[in-house]
């Protein structure tokens, strides 16, 4: 690429960055799986297996995210929406974690409220948001994880909940903006929302615009979050 | 999980360790049948002896074409049926989907690392899909748009799931089918609903052909503030404005276009020529230079790219005079055009012209008279005629390099074959203003629309006799020649006599010098079908 400017800008540097570090990662994680059939069975089921299995995730997650704020900040981030089967959608998560959750032995379900239900949305997109909700998810779930979808007055909910301690407080209360809630204990979280927040608000429909919700409680006692797509 | 073992599998991947995992992966699927290539060009050859089920192409696979690349010539070169399911992998999914044009998107895009339990997911999901819309696909293949459209309403009254894809497909066929009407109800309702981006492409295009600029550039405008990242929407955009006379306007939203998805031939082409009709030479060799070489390795490969660079250097000529270095490289792409259509005396001809329009200003007049006298030869004996628009560059060239009479005889000609087009007939004008050569096609294309009147209103006999005696005025006329042929075959019916088939086999002989980009070459060759049998 020929770039006329003469310095090269910080971010810009961090997300070449980002970028290679993606590809390194997938490697590595390709060739773990590739190597782990020749795991005997106890370590297969270790808890240092677990982990890292769980740190892959969160790891491709983060970098997923940070390149997706980079894009985001340059006007860069490309929407593509189309109508897609909510089941099939959720399914493909939860597939995803497929690993991860087995080795917590964590219980997930998908429950969809209409047999079909469709939505309208970027699927990369969604799927990136709901990707680091999950692995949050997942470390706070004792047992279950349940992704729910439902409609609600032509607005297309998807809900992800667990049976964990639930959002802190203080995040609760600063919904409205989650950057202000970054602080060390819960850095990522506070990124994984306000990454989630700018994805659902360039879903829109006849000017109104997709929103996140966080609440504690029902239904399974933990946290839950939802995004809201017109 | 469905049961793999009878589908045949291709994987397309740089990466050795890649392949050798997921063709792992598929083998605890069930697979049996997975053939791997490391190239595009590989994997398009496999697919020429080889009906796949399933491919899962990488993106990005470093040297040589790209996975969109690779998917668009399947297409095109009907290599694959729409059956098939086509999986494009990639590291990150939004570049990919950015650089793809919609009407040749992948089935899926899967973004690695994917674990077995996602590729089973996805592919579980795909065939089960692409089994609900086998009807639709299989008429898709057969090209049947009739029966798409018949099977598209009863899988949405089946399955709502489907509708969505059902009305995409429903589209396609109403345009295919011409019935314009419907589809821009189907496209009007589909938006009042949504920003669909697909629909929002093809109802600006179905506006722009009915002539309605104005509100084709306003569904445009409309949909690009939603989706400011679809080049697609800038080409639409950027068709409209140029028909609008807004030249400058035009080409800034394809440079932006080209930004974002540089690798498309047809876009660069397009943005040259733009830059040529603003003379911005500079963007122009840019644009058309991206063309011819990303076309060396394309199907869309386009004689009129190399033109189009010639032209765009030239145009950087100072003062009347033409710099070494930028002749020598236009000698190479000119030597390159004649090279790689050896076989096309139409491209030899154009190509000789431009080279010496381009010698007499580096002063090489001698060079210069050498290949147009060698170009206007070759004028005498052509086997198919230039487009319409090629003609009129070949007229201006001929007469710029003191050929004033051949150029004089070649508007002539295109008068005769494409006078009917009032867009032609303007662009002579503004060479023109000889009487001779302007008023010669009047009296046949009053005749002609007189047919076309008698024709729509079902007195085919009547309509005959007008399109015959107006191809007696003008025997070269392919519009008139292809309107008497299809009078008669409607006249001769199922049992067309001897006679009539003759006169109609010598209608579509005349015809036969149309170039294979003309719009009417598919009417031309339904035509010739009838007429002729299947030889």
């Amino acid at each position: 690429m020929s770039d006329e400017r003469s310095g090269l800008e910080f971010s810009t540097v961090i997300a070449s960055t980002v970028h290679d570090m993606k590809n390194s990662l997938a490697l590595l994680i390709q060739t773990h799986n590739q190597w782990l059939p020749q795991l005997p069975p106890e370590l297969l089921h270790s808890r240092e297996h677990g982990i890292i299995e769980y740190e892959f995730a969160r790891l491709n997650g983060m970098l997923v995210q940070l390149l997706g704020l980079y894009k985001l900040g340059i006007n860069q981030l490309p929407l593509r929406p189309a109508y897609h089967e909510l089941e099939d959608f959720i399914q493909a998560q939860l597939a995803r974690h497929q690993e991860v959750l087995e080795s917590r032995h964590i219980t997930a379900r998908c429950e969809v409220a209409e047999f079909g239900l469709m939505g309208f949305f970027d699927q990369e997109l969604l799927a990136s948001v709901v990707a680091n909700i999950i692995t949050n998810s997942i470390r706070y779930a004792r047992q279950d994880l349940l992704v729910r979808a439902w409609e609600e007055q032509g607005v297309l909910v998807l809900a992800i909940c667990d049976d964990g301690e639930g959002y802190p407080e203080a995040m609760l209360a600063e919904q409205s903006d989650y950057v202000l809630s970054l602080n060390h204990s819960t850095g990522s979280t506070g990124l994984g929302l306000y990454f989630a927040g700018r994805i659902a608000a360039l879903h829109g429909r006849n000017g109104v615009c997709g929103h996140i919700e966080i609440r504690n409680g029902a239904p399974l006692g933990g946290g839950e979050f939802r995004i809201y797509l017109p | 999980m469905l049961d793999y073992s009878h589908k045949r599998f291709l994987i397309v991947d740089d990466f050795s360790d890649f392949r050798t995992s997921l063709k792992a992966m598929l083998r605890e699927l069930g697979a049996k049948d997975v053939d791997m290539a490391d190239r595009g060009e590989d994997a398009l050859s496999l697919c020429r002896h080889k009906r796949y089920d399933i491919i899962l192409h990488d993106y990005n696979l470093g040297a040589g074409k790209n996975g969109q690349q690779v998917l668009e010539e399947l297409l095109i070169g009907k290599l694959i049926s729409h059956e098939c399911i086509f999986v494009m992998v990639t590291a990150e999914s939004s570049q990919a989907m950015v650089l793809s044009a919609l009407e040749h998107e992948p089935d899926a895009y899967l973004t690695k690392p994917f674990n077995r339990a996602s590729l089973s997911q996805r592919l579980d999901k795909l065939v089960e899909r692409k089994t609900a819309l086998q009807p639709i696909l299989q008429a898709l293949d057969k090209q049947d748009s009739s029966a798409v459209l018949a099977a598209c309403a009863s899988l949405s009254q089946q399955d709502k799931r489907y509708a969505p894809l059902c009305l995409r497909y429903q589209a396609g066929a109403l345009r295919e089918l011409g019935r314009l009407d419907e589809l821009e109800k189907l496209l009007t309702a589909l938006l009042a609903d949504r920003t669909v981006p697909w629909a929002c492409i093809a109802l600006g295009n179905l506006l722009q052909t009915r002539g309605q600029l104005p509100r084709a550039q306003q569904v445009y405008e409309l949909a690009l503030k939603s989706f400011p990242m679809f080049p697609g929407l800038y080409d639409g955009l950027a068709a409209v404005l140029s028909a609008q006379g807004e030249g400058k306007r035009a080409q800034n939203l394809l440079e932006e276009a080209v930004r974002l998805s540089p690798l498309a031939i047809r876009r660069q082409m397009q943005l040259g020529k733009l830059a040529l009709e603003n003379d911005d030479f500079g963007i122009a060799s840019k644009a058309f230079r991206c063309a011819v070489e990303q076309g060396r390795t394309s199907c869309f490969k386009n004689p009129e790219n190399y033109l189009g660079l010639t032209q765009a250097l030239t145009g950087q000529a100072v003062d009347g005079s033409l710099d070494k270095r930028l002749q020598l490289d236009i000698n190479q792409t000119i030597s390159e055009l004649q090279k790689t259509y050896s076989n096309d005396q139409a491209v030899q001809v154009r190509a000789r012209l431009a080279h010496a329009s381009s010698l007499v200003l580096s002063g090489d007049a001698a060079q210069a008279k050498k290949l147009t006298e060698e170009a206007v030869a070759r004028l005498g004996d052509l086997q198919s005629f230039f487009s319409a628009e090629a003609a009129m560059a070949v007229a201006s060239q001929l007469r710029e390099l003191g050929q004033a009479e051949a150029s004089d005889t070649l508007l002539k000609n295109c008068v005769e074959i494409y006078g009917d087009d009032p867009a032609v007939m303007q662009g002579i004008a503004l060479q023109t203003s000889d009487p001779a050569i302007l008023g010669s096609g009047l009296q046949a294309l009053e005749l002609n629309r007189q047919g076309v009147r008698s024709y729509q209103q079902g007195e085919h006999g009547q309509a005959l006799e007008h399109f015959r005696a107006a191809l007696a005025l003008q025997p070269k006329n392919i519009s008139m020649a292809l309107n008497t042929a299809q009078s008669l075959l409607r006249l001769g019916g199922e049992q067309a006599t001897p006679a009539l088939l003759e006169e109609c086999r010598a209608c579509l002989e005349v015809v036969r010098i149309m170039p294979e980009n003309d719009p009417r070459f598919a009417r031309y060759q339904k035509l010739r079908h009838k007429a002729f049998g299947d030889e």
